[in-house]
């Protein structure tokens, strides 16, 4: 299988009370497309920050992150993010003011790839496939819980059609069955549609699931 | 989903911060209204009592200047020669006014009292009055000094006829319509120029003497009394035949109502009123002023002026004989006149100025300037705090939306998207408040307007019955041509409205207010680290 996103040499550190300190270290790592990965750490081991410069949101001190096989800052930050990922965060990050439908087709219309004409029934589509009938999915965001909540993030992941999804403790507010029925929707995403999945998180419920557990430590990536 | 969408649905569904800030502007809207409207109701009230006043600039000698300038000469000698070359209004900056499109014409206007010829050839109207009635009796004396240094006494004569002459072709006065020609025409710049005899005389003095366009007219410049004997001076001297070129009609008949109708004179007889040009008049005074130059030229021999032929009275030194000391131009619109008077004002010499007439309307403008310097002030004032309240409402709703700010940039929106988001929310609710500010803002302007001028003018200490210049110019005498204008007509056209101007003011200024206050906010968005929306919940 091909390499859809490579890490090479990754350094990231900041400035904390006058000491730089060192959280990601010449980290290299490659993830195959189509898989679900699941990233563990301890606290502080620097998952987020993995996350947000794999995701596009902030950029290492040093190294370089290929999408398959072109560099991101090539691609841009700001249009990778448009067009190539999508994130589903721990606290669902759907918009207050909005309804389930209109936080989907926000993700549709940010993005510059092809999507079908009628995109508001596409919507609708992607909520129902998640459990979000329709008369939920008309509803304001914060009359739903937070089961419903996440599945429509995971819906706008898939909105903009893109194969690469990131999600950052994305059962971390969840109770137990509904946390199995999230990452079962992600296990069918990467399996049933290709798409590659890559969870960072704490838990090891969501981490048994995955294809390939990868344990972040003293800066680098190690397979489990 | 696009930005607008999103600015409309954030409105909308976000109901009570909505309002708030809709309220906001609402209140903003209304006091800028109240200010705008008050502001452009003093400045229409000047300019509309400005269009109701007759166009005109006198260009004179500044009498305040020449004393100020006099009092810092201390050399007696240098004082002389001064007065000797005192200032003086001159003929060809006139002409250069003229030459302005502004100009429509220059009044010069010099006035005599004439005489009948000595054969009666003409009879002035008679008013049939009292004083009509004892002009063959003893009405007083004229007396001089003769040659001799004695005291000389004669019977005074009552003129008749007033002569009234201008240096230039047409006058304010028929441009007013107080005259009209009914026959003929007015005089033109050639018999000006040529000095050629001709007049305008009054529809009843032509009737009653059966004259008519064409027919000649015989005048005394004065009466043959012993003062102008003793110079050699005859009837033949001092008169004179002018051939009639236009008859007028006019609207200020003299009748037995008029005040002190019984005590006027023939000559202030509207009727026995003459125009022509001041050359021509002049020219009828010429034999008789050089006969009496001569006269003192050999009494006083050694007397300078008498003794230098330049000052014999000539038609070529009558502009320095006649001392011509203000001109009168009416311009072709009231509202041109300030800048008239600014376009020229450095070009005329030390002691001449043009005046407007501006310092008594200035006066009485005053509570009118100083509403309005107010009501811009509150504007100003307004507006700025306005944007200071946007701006941190703004920044501060932008703390609570950093979530929303990071969700749309993760999923791949343009920082600039964002900020076109936020200008457009507040656009929207900026158009509401000011809509509901300009429906309530006409109703409550008009009352608070009225009520802070009254106040004003209370305040001012200026009195109703002040008024600027004086309207009496078909008064025999009087030059100023200035409208008599009163703090009523200034007030009267006060009226505080919200016109289309000022909604239009007040869309714009709301929209600046609401770009200015999205700035700050803008810049908050642009620093913004979009990694802070995985940070900040962890």
């Amino acid at each position: 299988m091909s390499d859809i996103l490579r890490l090479e040499n990754i350094n990231y550190s900041y400035i904390d009370g006058g000491y730089e300190r060192h959280i990601l270290k010449d980290l290299s790592y490659s993830f195959e497309a189509g898989k679900f990965y699941t990233v563990l750490g301890p606290s502080g081991s620097g998952k987020t920050t993995l996350l947000s410069i794999i995701a596009g949101l902030d950029t290492p001190k040093s190294g370089e992150i290929y999408f398959n096989g072109r560099n991101i800052k090539e691609i841009g930050l700001h249009k990778y993010r448009r067009n190539e990922i999508s994130i589903v965060f721990q606290q669902y990050n759907l918009i207050s003011y909005l309804t389930a439908v209109e936080n989907v087709l926000l993700a549709m219309s940010e993005t510059d790839n092809k999507l079908p004409k009628d995109r508001k029934t596409v919507a609708y589509n992607l909520l129902e496939r998640f459990g979000i009938v329709r008369t939920k999915a008309d509803r304001m965001i914060g009359q739903l819980s937070g089961g419903e909540q996440q599945r429509v993030a995971i819906a706008r992941s898939l909105a903009s059609n893109v194969n690469l999804i990131f999600a950052d403790e994305p059962t971390g507010n969840l109770d137990t069955a509904t946390e199995k029925e999230i990452i079962g929707i992600f296990k069918e995403l990467s399996h049933d549609f290709g798409k590659t999945i890559i969870v960072v998180t704490h838990s090891d419920t969501v981490s048994q699931m995955s294809d390939q557990r990868v344990l972040l430590k003293d800066g680098k990536m190690q397979k489990l | 989903m696009n930005f607008i969408n999103r600015a409309i649905k954030n409105v909308t569904r976000r109901l009570s911060k909505t309002i708030l800030l809709v309220l906001t502007f609402f209140l903003i809207g209304n006091l800028v209204i109240i200010g705008l409207g008050i502001s452009n109701a003093s400045k229409s009230a000047k300019i509309l009592t400005r269009q109701k006043m007759r166009a005109v600039v006198t260009y004179k000698v500044d009498y305040d200047k020449v004393y100020r300038y006099t009092e810092t000469i201390e050399d007696q000698d240098e004082l002389q020669k001064f007065y000797e070359n005192y200032p003086r209004v001159k003929v060809e900056d006139v002409t250069e006014f003229l030459k302005d499109d502004r100009v429509r014409m220059a009044n010069s206007v010099s006035s005599n009292m004439w005489y009948q010829d000595e054969n009666n050839s003409v009879d002035f109207v008679h008013l049939n009055n009292t004083r009509e009635q004892n002009m063959d009796e003893n009405q007083g004396q004229s007396c001089w000094t003769d040659i001799n240094g004695s005291m000389v006494c004669e019977t005074y004569k009552e003129p008749t006829f007033f002569i009234k002459s201008n240096m230039y072709p047409g006058m304010i006065e028929f441009e007013d319509g107080d005259y009209q020609i009914v026959s003929g025409r007015f005089y033109n710049q050639e018999e000006i120029d040529n000095a050629e005899m001709v007049c305008l005389i009054s529809e009843n003095l032509a009737q009653n003497n059966g004259l008519g366009i064409g027919d000649n007219i015989t005048l005394a410049v004065d009466n043959l009394s012993s003062y102008a004997k003793q110079s050699g001076t005859t009837q033949e001297d001092l008169e004179s035949t002018f051939e009639i070129v236009g008859i007028f009609s006019h609207n200020k008949p003299l009748t037995p109502d008029s005040p002190n109708y019984e005590y006027a004179s023939p000559y202030e007889n509207p009727d026995n009123m003459i125009f022509m040009p001041t050359t021509s008049s002049y020219m009828a005074q010429l034999t008789y002023q050089q006969k009496q130059y001569d006269y003192y030229a050999q009494m006083y021999p050694d007397e300078e002026y008498y003794q230098n032929p330049d000052n014999r009275p000539s038609l070529e030194n009558m502009e320095k004989n006649m001392y011509i000391d203000s001109v009168t131009l009416l311009l072709d619109d009231p509202l041109n006149v300030d800048q008239f008077v600014e376009d020229y004002q450095s070009k005329l010499s030390q002691f001449t100025s043009l005046d407007a007439n501006n310092d008594e309307f200035n006066r009485l403008a005053k509570p009118l300037d100083t509403l309005s310097m107010y009501a811009n002030f509150i504007v100003w004032l307004v507006v700025i705090n306005a944007v200071v309240i946007i701006t941190l409402v703004t920044a501060l709703t932008l703390k609570n939306r950093e979530y929303e700010i990071g969700v749309l940039l993760s999923v791949g929106a343009s920082k600039l998207k964002v900020i076109a988001q936020f200008f457009i929310e507040l656009a929207i609710v900026a158009v509401f408040g000011f809509t509901l500010a300009v429906a309530s803002g006409s109703l409550i302007s008009r009352e608070i307007g009225n009520r802070v001028l009254e106040a004003q003018i209370a305040s001012s200490g200026i009195n109703e019955e002040d008024d600027i210049g004086t309207y009496y110019y078909n008064d025999l005498w009087d030059t100023d041509y200035s409208t008599k204008i009163t703090l009523e007509d200034l007030t009267s056209e006060y009226e505080v409205t919200v016109s289309p101007l000022i909604i239009a003011e007040i869309y714009v200024l709301g929209l600046g207010i609401v770009l200015i206050s999205v700035i700050i906010p803008s810049f908050m968005i642009m620093r913004y680290n979009p990694k802070k929306i995985l940070m900040n919940q962890n």
